[in-house]
């Protein structure tokens, strides 16, 4: 049978031969520690990135092209947009948050904002 | 009388609950999946659809409001279920507009009560009523793991033809609807079944659960079959192998 492996908190899961699975639902299933927060591809906490079988991914999801974009090179991916129908290896930033957050524009924002609270 | 299931063993109960009268093998979702229907099928669809999934956010409101406030993790669920229906992004049943108004229907036919079968108004009113009437963990069951959770097994049959350029031809764009809920409800039917197998905790909800979660699946069907029964069949004729739920 195909295996995820979820390398950053050291699980496996087998799925069924023949059966595409999405990342997330696995994940979640089976307390694989993946951090997400949205399920439709919006808040991008869901981040992975492919350590092997990128082949046994389903091409990227509109979503993900959106969401994601020069990331997909890199071999980052949403869980919750992605489907695997072999074996991959996957790791992620436990710590990681939303795409915006992450952001540098997001960094710029939230600086902005402290300082704003800081002159009230 | 029944006795507490452990949780592999109820999980299969409401898996089995949905087995053999799943909403992707009913008429409609069958000749949507083979390339049979045209625009105009898929209008009628979309104006029944609406009355269904429109008030969503309402059912799963209803479920929040009857969940005690130590089910944090439930409650957290269900009001996140019901952002990402109206407010996350684009709001879904405008994308289910969105759908129809590229099968050639207007928004005014689709708000309109009047332009839905009987079966699409009993399946709202049974949504609303198990909302409203049931705990909380079997309302999940019903509305969550009964109904949402088997949208990905739907979708994914009828989202490849849609957007197939030979097929019904329509535009990614036009379709998101549907590609959206692929994902999404893969990961709502997980936590929703998560959330049936932590509080339903006694013999009798585990039973209730999976009593109502049969009720789920056959509502749906009925829906679904309706739909082919009074805009496809007096086109297409009687569906050749039309399954009947046990």
């Amino acid at each position: 049978m195909p295996v995820i492996r979820f390398e950053t908190s050291g699980s496996e899961v087998e799925f069924p031969d023949g059966e595409d699975v999405n990342v997330l639902r696995v994940a979640i299933r089976n307390d694989c520690g993946v951090p997400w927060k949205c399920a439709s591809g919006l808040c991008g906490t869901d981040r992975i990135t492919i350590v092997e079988g990128a082949e046994n991914f389903a091409p990227p999801r509109r979503r993900e092209r959106e969401r994601l974009g020069e990331l997909l090179d890199e071999g980052v991916r949403l869980a919750c947009q992605s489907y695997v129908s072999g074996d991959a290896t996957v790791i992620w930033d436990p710590d990681q948050k939303t795409i915006d957050e992450d952001s540098r524009a997001g960094k710029r924002l939230k600086a902005q904002w402290l300082a704003d609270e800081d002159g009230d | 009388m029944a006795e507490l299931l452990n949780q592999d063993e109820f999980r299969s109960a409401l898996e089995g609950a949905m087995a053999g009268r799943q909403a992707k093998d009913a008429s409609f979702s069958q000749a949507w999946a083979t390339g049979k229907l045209e625009r105009k099928h898929f209008a009628r669809w979309a104006e029944n659809h609406y009355h269904y999934v429109g008030p969503f956010a309402d059912y799963l409101a209803y479920i929040y409001a009857n969940t005690p406030d130590t089910a944090t993790d439930a409650k957290d669920f269900l009001l996140q279920n019901m952002w990402e229906e109206e407010i996350g992004d684009v709001r879904h049943t405008d994308l289910l507009v969105r759908f129809a108004e590229a099968c050639g229907t207007t928004e005014e036919a689709i708000v309109d009560p009047t332009n839905i079968t009987a079966a699409t108004r009993g399946l709202q009113s049974w949504c609303y009523a198990i909302a409203m009437r049931e705990h909380f963990a079997v309302a999940t069951a019903a509305l969550v793991v009964g109904l949402e959770s088997q949208v990905p097994s739907i979708y994914r049959k009828q989202y490849p033809p849609l957007i197939d350029p030979s097929v019904y031809n329509f535009t990614e764009d036009e379709a998101e609807f549907f590609d959206l809920h692929i994902t999404s409800d893969e990961i709502h039917g997980e936590r929703g079944y998560q959330i049936v197998l932590k509080y339903a905790d006694t013999p009798e909800l585990q039973q209730r659960c999976i009593e109502v979660t049969r009720d789920g699946a056959d509502m749906r069907f009925a829906y679904t079959k309706a739909l082919y029964d009074t805009y496809v069949a007096p086109d297409l004729g009687v569906w050749d192998g039309e399954l009947v739920p046990a």
